[in-house]
């Protein structure tokens, strides 16, 4: 086991240096020279030089990078003399456009994204997985049908297309909700819900219809499987072979995709985000874009990386602890 | 020997993205004031965009100004958005506008008393020195550049932070400050009008200390800022209003909510829910207007002047603009209506005819190539194409900016021009390059549509000169993007510039104008006003395309919302 | 396009995984049999039907704007009313015998048109974008499962790389931050570039298990060569699977076309693209409906279309239907 997790902690750490370095050389292929826009309106070659030395801008790329991986773990500092600034660990990268420490920048934002995330996790697994129960127990049936084609549906409408249809018909035209805004918990729990409701809507359905479909192919299996016949031959009641033998089983490839999902949230929630204009990570990376401030763009595609390779180890040991068969298979 | 070309673009995106509106209130405030504001509650203000910068030495656009205006104060400034003459500049924190001396180079102003900072200290000449001198630091002086454009200071100046007490700025005691200039500026009253030159206590401000934080000096200061989210203000409890002729700072707090989507913003302060009604924005979008035909919402309704010209550079230096007659060929063919149309109608364009807009002091009405409902006329542009030997055309590139209604403009200048066989091929350009491109001679093409913005509205010695100056021609960074060079002009710029007399040298700024066109250097297209929609509850609100006064702007019922 | 990858990988778990081991089923079902058993299915018939009106309004494009009279970048400035701001003028957005579908908003260039050509760009990006990425997936993933050892750890690593990505951000970024030329080329790269590895990942599996067949073994003691062994007795057997995949992942390149034109890093204007076109009309949704009903339904009924006959392939190639 020790073995085992040491491996998956090698593969994790390789993967995210490559994607550090992926994403560096891209960025720093693509990007436009900070020293410009640092340097402003009214600029002279001088200055530019005097900036960019300031910078180690002038520097090679590997010692650039070197800086910038060491920065994450320790810290670094930008510029020199009075007008120094002190990026302390885990340091990102600064924007130089904001003038902010990218770290900074997306810890502010993590808590709209975190608040937009986890509650649509919650709906599209509640949704999901319950109308995937309903589908298979009554596999065939209208019902089973019906929630077939609402699923066929969800997967199929564009969610900004979707976000801009249920905006105008909730409410510019009902009134029933009103514009989301990023209304704290703290402050009126109920405007809290009001205000997020539209996004978690949004962002879930897509995902809710895959695992509607997903529990409902893993039950109907499920039903299908020798033990729990056995088990129904028996006597036992349906109620406790449901819960016994069939939903365990049928549940545990969800919990595995669910970690990955949710872990890549925040790159899906790009898109709700910016169109109901909440400020979270996801409209950061948006608006970063616009304003071509690469630094932050590539802070979080490193932050959305990170998570997502730790939701998948995260996953990967869960499921060791559910089905220790699968430490034998991984190590292939 | 200012290179604003970057700045320009700023303003007008500033101008476009966040506040403004009527000066047209000169006129017709009377009508809207219905209901004064009264003091209290807190106004919301919806943006799409965050400021630039909270710090006045970095920052300098429309928007970025406005919110200065809440919270610095300079020795003097725009006057407040009700005034006669809104452009006019006023004492702030001087007792009076500067006193010049015989030779124009030194201009001394005196401090009123009582003036204190947020954390109740109190603010002398010298701390307004210092804030002024940080204008010269390198890294954070990047904001207007007139400051450094007129006092003197020596060549290797960086600032108070690396070269310590600025030499050009005296301080003979408490009340008392003397700037040496470079060279007679008679207008020296506006540069200190400017954002920059505002106090800072003495060591305060250095690297990124004003990025998140400020010490401010007005009559609000920062209570939260969380970076492309949000700002708040509350009032600043040192702020004497006894020493404030213009600000009247009648709510208690400001909410700046950014990262609005346009749309958004527009369906919100028409639905006015809650602390809806207590919002102001920016201009509307053009398709919120159809929506404000309704009584309750015309109401509402603001409009503002253009501050800005919309043109067309053409490259004078080459075949085939560098023939005079064709370049006044242009300027007759060009169909001004269906400009406007594309720019989003009536409301939100005018036809331009000349460089000085109509909202900024010097403006003189006339029109050289004047055409029946401004459609253009492609007889008289033919004939003169003729007269040069183009009777069969010629083609050329216009260099646009990948926005819609620049395209649309593009494209109505393309139709318009195939009247007269002359074929115009657009070349888009990306939004994030399109200035630094057109900025650089050698790469722009023939032609390119842009924008320009006076830096003072106060006079025209900033709205026509940098477009036409052969003198300020550089590799990069360009502003005269036709490269015309006529020694006359370059003449008659200093004469006027060297006027103290400032009425009769606006006056010379109009004449100016009208001898330029004559020439044709350009194409002016279309003056762009704005709409805008304050919420219900909002009073005195008197939006400004070049920069709205949210100093003089309250609640009518600080209890609502 | 939220989910693409993952719907796919979901799919794929449910449509490899769940059904199985592919080893000790019986070989999939044939082509032929597939096209019969599908002709019956009515939903599936009207979701081709849908996609090939489609896909002629693509390929007929300059045909069908003759005939409407009104290209796609043609400015009609007397279908919009100056004094509001350029709303069109007329019932609908402008619907009429003069624009079919009404005109834009502000310069009142015709709908119909440019539904039409962004037709065009949506199938052609989607295909091109699906043909890459299933060569790519199916090479690497054959390779990957037929060789295994070092050169399987490689490709896995590479796969497991990028799907870590955050492949919307980074396609955003890199997209914004590339000159615009040949913008339709660089979409389907970019979009491939991150998509293979979910469909190789599958054919992965199903080759490794594959590789243990009896009429593999056979073939192999024959003295055929790994690529006779792979192109002529594993590739035929993966073909079920392959059209099953495929099939699943246009719609999430349609969606993903379209929704990078809609966040403005996508075909760059004037070409005509629905999710640009989605993109500028949100702010007139409230005033002229149309203009965001039209490009939007296009768009959702050929996601849809692709999703549900995806749907159907699948169920048709697993079930004893199509062996009957």
């Amino acid at each position: 086991m020790i073995r085992f997790l040491a491996n998956r902690l090698l593969g994790m750490a390789v993967v995210l240096f490559l994607v550090c370095l992926f994403t560096y050389v891209i960025f720093f292929v693509l990007s436009p020279d900070p020293a410009v826009q640092i340097c402003g309106k009214n600029c002279t070659p001088e200055a530019i030089d005097q900036i960019r030395a300031n910078l180690g801008l002038d520097q090679p790329f590997w010692q650039q990078f070197w800086t910038f991986l060491s920065g994450l773990f320790v810290g670094r500092t930008y510029g020199t003399g009075a007008n120094a600034v002190e990026c302390v660990a885990p340091c990102l990268g600064y924007s130089f456009q904001s003038s902010q420490p990218v770290t900074g920048m997306i810890l502010q934002r993590l808590p709209v994204s975190a608040t937009v995330a986890i509650g649509a996790a919650v709906l599209w697994l509640l949704a999901g997985v319950s109308a995937g129960l309903v589908s298979a127990v009554r596999e065939g049936k209208f019902t089973d049908r019906f929630i077939t084609g609402l699923t066929l549906t969800g997967m199929s409408v564009p969610n900004y297309v979707l976000a801009l249809s249920l905006q105008f018909l909730l409410v510019v035209t009902l009134g029933w909700l009103p514009f989301p805004q990023a209304v704290p918990f703290s402050e009126d729990p109920l405007q809290w819900f009001m205000n997020f409701l539209m996004p978690w809507i949004v962002l879930s359905i897509g995902a809710a219809a895959v695992y509607t479909r997903l529990t409902r192919a893993n039950v109907i299996e499920t039903l299908q499987e020798n033990y729990v016949r056995t088990a129904r031959a028996k006597g036992l009641s349906p109620g406790l072979v449901w819960r016994r033998h069939a939903l365990r089983p049928a549940l545990t490839p969800i919990v595995t995709i669910f970690g990955m999902d949710f872990a890549g949230l925040l790159g899906g929630a790009l898109i709700t985000e910016t169109v109901f204009g909440l400020n979270g990570v996801g409209k950061l990376a948006a608006d970063s874009i616009t304003k071509n401030d690469q630094p932050v763009i590539m802070g979080v595609t490193l932050l959305a990386a990170f998570l997502v390779v730790v939701g998948n180890m995260v996953v990967d040991l869960l499921y060791t602890a559910i089905d220790p068969r699968v430490r034998v298979g991984s190590a292939a | 020997m200012l290179k604003k070309l970057t700045r320009a673009p700023a303003a007008l995106l500033a101008a476009a993205l966040l506040l403004t509106g009527c000066s047209g209130g000169q006129n017709d405030a009377s009508g809207t004031a219905g209901d004064d504001p009264v003091s209290g509650g807190t106004i919301h203000m919806l943006q799409n965009a965050d400021f630039s910068y909270l710090d006045p030495a970095r920052g300098w656009d429309g928007g970025v100004n406005a919110f200065y205006r809440l919270v610095y104060r300079g020795l003097t400034m725009q006057a407040a958005g009700d005034a006669e003459d809104p452009n006019a500049i006023v004492p702030d924190m001087a007792e009076s506008l500067g006193t010049a001396s015989e030779d124009g180079l030194t201009w001394t102003y005196t401090l009123k008393d009582g003036l204190k900072f947020d954390n109740g200290d109190p603010i002398t000449s010298t701390e307004l020195a210092f804030g002024i001198s940080r204008a010269w630091d390198p890294e954070i002086g990047i904001g207007s550049p007139w400051l450094k454009n007129t006092i003197a200071a020596p060549e290797d100046y960086l600032g108070p932070y690396q070269s310590g007490e600025h030499p050009g700025i005296e301080t003979p005691d408490e009340k008392t400050i003397v700037f040496h200039l470079i060279e007679p500026f008679p207008e020296f009253d506006s540069v200190l009008a400017q954002p920059n030159a505002v106090p800072f206590p003495v060591g305060t401000g250095a690297g990124d200390e004003f990025i998140n934080d400020i010490v401010a000096s007005g009559p609000y200061t920062l209570e939260t800022y969380t970076p492309g989210s949000l700002i708040k203000l509350v009032r600043n409890e040192h702020w004497d209003p006894d020493t404030d002729d213009v600000r009247k700072a009648y709510p208690d707090a400001w909410q700046f909510e950014i990262g609005l989507d346009g749309a958004t913003i527009d369906e919100r302060l028409i639905a006015g829910q809650g602390a809806d009604q207590n919002a102001i924005s920016g201009k509307v979008q053009p398709a919120t207007l159809a929506r404000l035909q309704s009584p309750d919402l015309a109401d509402r309704v603001e409009t503002a002047e253009a501050y800005c010209v919309t043109y067309m550079g053409m490259d004078t230096t080459e075949a085939p603009f560098d023939k005079l007659e064709v370049r006044q060929a242009m300027n007759y063919a060009i169909d001004r209506t269906s400009l406007q149309t594309a720019s989003g109608g009536n409301q939100l364009a005018l036809p331009a005819t000349t460089i000085i807009p109509d909202a900024v002091n010097g403006h003189k009405d006339f029109d050289l190539y004047p055409s029946e409902g401004n459609n253009g006329d492609p007889e008289k542009a033919q004939e003169l194409l003729a007269s040069v030997g183009l009777e069969d055309g010629f083609s050329f590139t216009l260099d646009i900016r990948s926005q819609p209604i620049m395209q649309a403009q593009a494209e109505s200048i393309q139709q318009a021009l195939a009247k007269i066989n002359v074929d115009v091929q657009l070349n888009v350009i990306d939004t994030s390059t399109y200035y630094e491109t057109i900025g650089t001679p050698s790469q722009m093409h023939d032609a390119a549509i842009t924008g320009w913005c006076p830096d003072w509205p106060s006079s025209s010695s900033t709205m026509v000169p940098p477009l036409v100056d052969g003198r300020v021609i550089t590799e990069k960074g360009n502003t005269n993007i036709g490269l015309f060079d006529d020694p006359e002009i370059n003449a008659r710029i200093d004469e006027i510039r060297a006027m103290t007399d400032l009425d009769a040298a606006n006056e010379a700024w109009g004449d100016f104008d009208e001898q330029v066109m004559a020439l044709a250097p350009m194409v002016p297209l279309l003056q762009e006003p704005s709409v805008f929609l304050p919420g219900e509850n909002i009073a005195n609100y008197i939006p400004n395309t070049s920069m709205t006064d949210l100093t003089i702007v309250g609640l009518k019922d600080p209890s609502a919302g | 396009m939220t989910f693409t990858p993952t719907e796919l990988e979901a799919e794929g778990a449910a449509g490899g995984e769940a059904t199985g081991d592919p080893a000790s089923s019986s070989p999939p079902a044939s082509g032929r049999r597939l096209v019969r058993a599908f002709m019956r299915d009515r939903a599936a018939v009207a979701c081709a039907a849908y996609i090939l009106v489609v896909v002629l309004m693509a390929l007929t494009a300059p045909l069908q704007v003759l005939l409407s009279g009104y290209g796609p970048l043609e400015f009609d400035q007397s279908a919009v009313d100056p004094n509001l701001g350029g709303l069109p003028l007329g019932w609908g957005g402008g619907i009429g015998a003069d624009h079919w579908f009404g005109v834009e908003p502000g310069n009142g260039r015709d709908i119909f048109a440019r539904i039409v050509y962004g037709a065009r760009v949506s199938m052609t990006i989607a295909l091109l974008a699906t043909a890459l990425t299933s060569t790519l997936g199916v090479v690497f993933g054959l390779i990957a499962g037929y060789f295994g050892g070092r050169t399987d750890m490689v490709i896995s690593r590479i796969m497991e790389f990028l799907m870590a990505f955050p492949a919307l951000i980074f396609m955003i970024a890199v997209l914004s931050a590339l000159p615009a030329e040949n913008r339709q080329a660089l979409l389907v790269v970019v979009i491939s570039f991150f998509g293979w590895p979910y469909l190789a990942r599958i054919v992965r599996g199903q080759t490794m298990s594959l590789k243990q067949r009896e009429f593999v073994e056979s073939a192999k003691a024959s003295g055929a060569s790994s690529a006779q062994i792979i192109f002529k007795e594993i590739l035929p057997n993966l073909s079920s699977t392959i059209i099953v995949m495929t099939t699943l992942a246009v719609p999430g390149y349609v969606g993903t076309e379209a929704g990078l034109s809609f966040l403005g890093v996508g075909v760059v204007p004037p070409t005509p693209s629905w999710g640009q076109m989605i993109a500028s009309s949100v702010s007139w949704y409230a005033v002229d409906p149309a203009y965001f009903l039209f490009p939007g339904a296009f768009l959702f009924l050929l996601v849809l279309s692709f999703t549900v006959l995806g749907d159907r392939i699948k169920k048709i190639a697993e079930s004893g239907e199509a062996r009957s």
